[in-house]
């Protein structure tokens, strides 16, 4: 058998749930599981939330090992779930070698998406129904629809602008709802400045980083749970500064 | 019965619309829409019926989590993405937001108890959720799907 193939499709599979947002004892457990399946006896895996390790000893005792980083991601369900359920048909079935690295090749092009358009509506229907939540009446929905559709906007199109750098995107885009929330308060129909930018800051808020902390923790990964938490408190103190700032300019007016 | 409806079901109503909006975002398909927005109402309603105070969040924390196990037995999927959109209602986002404006305005007495109280929420939410998921598994060992 080809052991490198092995570990380059175990490597692959792995990296691929890393980038879907998955937990890392998934990551760890589905390549462990996959290796196991094709025959190997004690392969060894370690991730950590942005470094996969998979090392194998051949049975000729030949030590061979795969390291991947994993660049920063959003999360992505429909490629988590698809991911999981290949891995969980290549450990039952083990397809030759050829056919199953194949089948992992082709998981990130068959994932169907949203279009962009879809996504922002998304961003802004979050925040209008986010409105009432918080005590808002229809003018605030419909202002907060309005500042999620610019959050949306700056997120999908100005990666170019603002860079990988979560933190600063966070900021940016917080301070963006906050400005326009207090200009369509002000000049426009809105209500409430404080309902309207808290509906439009849940978009940013790191729900995502705290749940995936808390299920790190759940399953013993410390190490990766400190990680995403101290990722979350970053989060949260960025949209703070952010909207501190977007609040400061808006008062010029 | 008008009390019901404005003060529980419209709320309900607009967590499902909200969480359905989320699964755009995070690439959900089909039916996990559905599951995503339901489980976001559940815990809305169980937040509001327990008086949106920290231990109701923790109380709508845990409901969201037994749905999202049960719904991930029913569908053979990972629980994460119904665990992490129906969460998303109840993070603390205007907890945030005061206490960097009563920061701002330089009331450190209030700044702090927002503060405390905004991580208490999300200390609410991060152990109820857990603790939901570890007893269910604990209890109902034999209706996990086989393992990977």
């Amino acid at each position: 058998m080809d052991y490198e193939q092995l570990l380059n499709m175990a490597a692959e599979l792995g990296y691929q749930l890393m980038y879907s947002g998955a937990e890392i004892y998934r990551v760890e457990e589905s390549a462990r599981r996959l290796l196991q399946a094709y025959g190997l006896e004690s392969p060894e895996v370690f991730a950590i939330p942005n470094c996969l390790i998979v090392s194998v000893a051949t049975p000729e005792g030949q030590p061979v090992t795969r390291m991947r980083r994993v660049p920063s991601h959003g999360t992505d369900i429909e490629l988590l779930e698809r991911c999981n359920g290949l891995c969980r048909r290549l450990c039952a079935e083990v397809p030759p070698l050829d056919e199953a690295q194949a089948a992992v090749a082709a998981l990130p092009e068959a994932i169907p998406r949203h279009s962009p358009r879809l996504m922002l509506l998304g961003y802004g229907a979050a925040p209008a129904f986010f409105a009432p939540l918080f005590g808002g009446g229809l003018w605030d929905m419909a202002c907060a629809f309005l500042c999620g559709l610019a959050v949306g906007l700056c997120l999908l199109y100005g990666g170019k602008f603002l860079g990988a750098n979560n933190f600063f995107r966070t900021a940016v885009c917080s301070a963006l709802a906050a400005l326009l929330a207090i200009v369509l308060v002000k000049a426009g129909p809105g209500e409430s400045v404080d309902v309207v930018t808290i509906s439009a800051l849940m978009v940013l808020v790191p729900g995502v980083a705290l749940t995936n902390a808390m299920r790190e923790i759940m399953a013993g990964d410390t190490y990766s749970a400190l990680s995403r938490t101290a990722d979350a408190i970053l989060v949260a103190s960025a949209i703070a500064l952010g909207a501190a700032a977007g609040q400061a300019l808006g008062g010029l007016f | 019965m008008e009390a019901i409806l404005t003060d529980y079901a419209l709320p309900c109503v607009c967590a499902f619309w909200a969480c359905v909006g989320f699964t755009l975002m995070y690439n959900i398909h089909g039916l996990g829409k559905l599951i995503a927005g339901v489980g976001g109402a559940l815990g809305w309603l169980v937040y509001l019926l327990g008086g949106r105070t920290i231990f109701a969040a923790f109380l709508a924390a845990a409901a969201i989590g037994v749905f999202a196990e049960v719904m991930s037995r029913v569908r053979r999927c990972p629980v994460t993405g119904y665990l992490l959109v129906a969460l998303l209602p109840l993070v603390p986002g205007g907890g945030i937001y005061y206490a960097m404006r009563h920061c701002v305005a330089g009331e450190t007495d209030q700044f702090l108890s927002t503060l405390l109280h905004t991580l208490g929420m999300a200390a609410a939410l991060a152990v109820g959720a857990m603790l939901a998921s570890s007893v269910f598994r604990a209890i109902f060992p034999r209706l996990r799907p086989p393992k990977k």
